[in-house]
């Protein structure tokens, strides 16, 4: 029995074998393609994941290494130090006992409006004396871009309203008194 | 005459008209509670629903990794002892990583919607969004792999072990919130831990995971089940192929 190809069959196979290759190109390329996303996002991720940001503790400490560089802020809003006028939005920032002053020069997202939500901010130190709630700074900081870091505490509105306490300890042996949300 | 295929040569069974209708009831169940029934959040608001969807969907697909490495390494080291190769795990193998990035994808949009909800922007490059579209693309290009023609065993081998290597990323998804610095929360259910999400939320949180379970189960049964007719048409134009053949010799003679 001869299954061996033959003439009349080896056009079509010759046929297949072509779309077959433009097939595996196509393949390849989508690979490649792939392949090079990937690269591209670990590349970012790599850049920017493994310090999204500085807390204002640390940021506060590294001022001279930092200079005028831009770089993300971390830390609660205090409710009762937000204040706006002419699209300028100033408040301070806490985080383990140490506060910053900011001018935010963006709109704010609309959950900035909750009571010590935690946000990172994008910009640089300007050296100027500024009055903050903990005492005199030498420093604010300007930031043209906001971010509201959400917690991972989901409460239902019915509940107790979660949002407007501190979390626990948070300013345990702060050596300044904490402003009211309602002051 | 139509002619009525058998059942070799379809996709549903009465096991699965069954699990598709539990399926399709469980959504709706899933939408009321979801959207109606569960209350808003304190701080987020309506965005919280998104919830319901985002959450269960990255678990089911790290639930649908598992499946596909959990396969591919039967594929690979016990093939040899099973009489079909072991073709039912390299399919099995496609299909949980199918569903998988179709959840992961899913993970990805209601996360960014969320996000610009919450956050004010649909992404930043954090360590979790990071590692979580790069899952999605590294599963994508295991899908590529897997349609790349050549023969079935070589291709389910290198499929095979481009699945182990890409479920590497599995922990460092998921732990990327405790190991970097993020702005994406961290869990706020984990394992010996207090749920961070309370009363009417919690729970249908963890309804909304059941249903997307079933739903992705639906999914994979059906899948599989169109790779193996897929195969089966392969193996049935060859089988006719050569049956030509041999009418054509025998003509000759």
């Amino acid at each position: 029995m001869d299954l061996s190809p033959r003439h009349e069959v080896e056009k079509p196979g010759e046929l297949r074998q072509k779309v077959h290759r433009n097939r595996r190109r196509a393949v390849l390329a989508a690979t490649v393609v792939l392949i090079a996303a990937a690269a591209f996002v670990t590349a970012q991720g790599l850049r920017n994941a493994t310090l999204f940001f500085r807390n204002v503790d640390e940021a506060v400490e590294q001022r001279p290494e930092l200079g005028d560089r831009r770089f993300r802020l971390q830390g609660r809003v205090v409710p009762a130090s937000v204040d706006s006028e002419s699209g300028v939005t100033t408040f301070q920032i806490v985080h383990g006992c140490v506060v910053a002053s900011v001018r935010h020069t963006a709109d704010p997202p609309a959950l900035f409006a909750s009571p010590w939500i935690p946000v990172v901010l994008e910009g640089e130190w300007v050296l100027s004396k500024v009055q903050t709630f903990a005492g005199i700074d030498t420093h604010y900081f300007l930031s043209d871009r906001m971010l509201v870091k959400h917690t991972n505490e989901y409460a239902s509105v019915n509940e107790q309203r979660v949002s407007e306490k501190l979390p626990q300890g948070f300013f345990n042996d702060c050596p300044f008194e904490v402003p009211a949300a309602d002051s | 005459m139509t002619q009525v295929p058998d059942s070799r040569h379809m996709t549903a069974t009465t096991a699965t008209r069954v699990l598709g209708t539990v399926a399709l009831v469980a959504v709706v169940l899933m939408g009321l509670l979801g959207l109606v029934v569960s209350p808003a959040d304190v701080v987020q608001g309506q965005a919280v629903r998104m919830l319901y969807l985002h959450v269960p969907s990255i678990w089911i697909a790290y639930g649908a990794f598992v499946l596909t490495s959990f396969s591919s390494a039967l594929f690979l080291f016990r093939s040899r002892h099973r009489h079909d190769g072991g073709r039912h795990h390299d399919r099995l193998a496609g299909s949980a990583a199918e569903v998988g990035v179709v959840f992961a994808g899913v993970t990805l949009v209601t996360g960014m919607l969320w996000g610009r909800v919450t956050w004010g922007t649909y992404w930043q490059w954090d360590a979790r969004l990071t590692t979580t579209v790069l899952l999605f693309v590294t599963y994508l290009g295991y899908l590529a792999l897997r349609r790349l023609p050549a023969d079935p065993v070589i291709r389910g081998r290198r499929a095979a072990v481009m699945a182990l290597i890409s479920f590497v990323n599995v922990p460092i998804v998921h732990f990327s919130v405790d190991w970097w610095r993020t702005l994406h929360q961290k869990a706020s259910l984990s394992v010996g831990r207090r749920p961070e999400i309370t009363g009417e939320m919690y729970w249908t949180l963890l309804y909304s995971t059941l249903a997307v379970t079933i739903v992705a189960s639906w999914l994979i049964v059906h899948r599989y089940r169109v790779i193996r007719l897929e195969e089966l048409r392969d193996e049935e134009a060859l089988e006719a192929l050569i049956a030509s053949r041999l009418r054509e010799d025998e003509a000759q003679a």
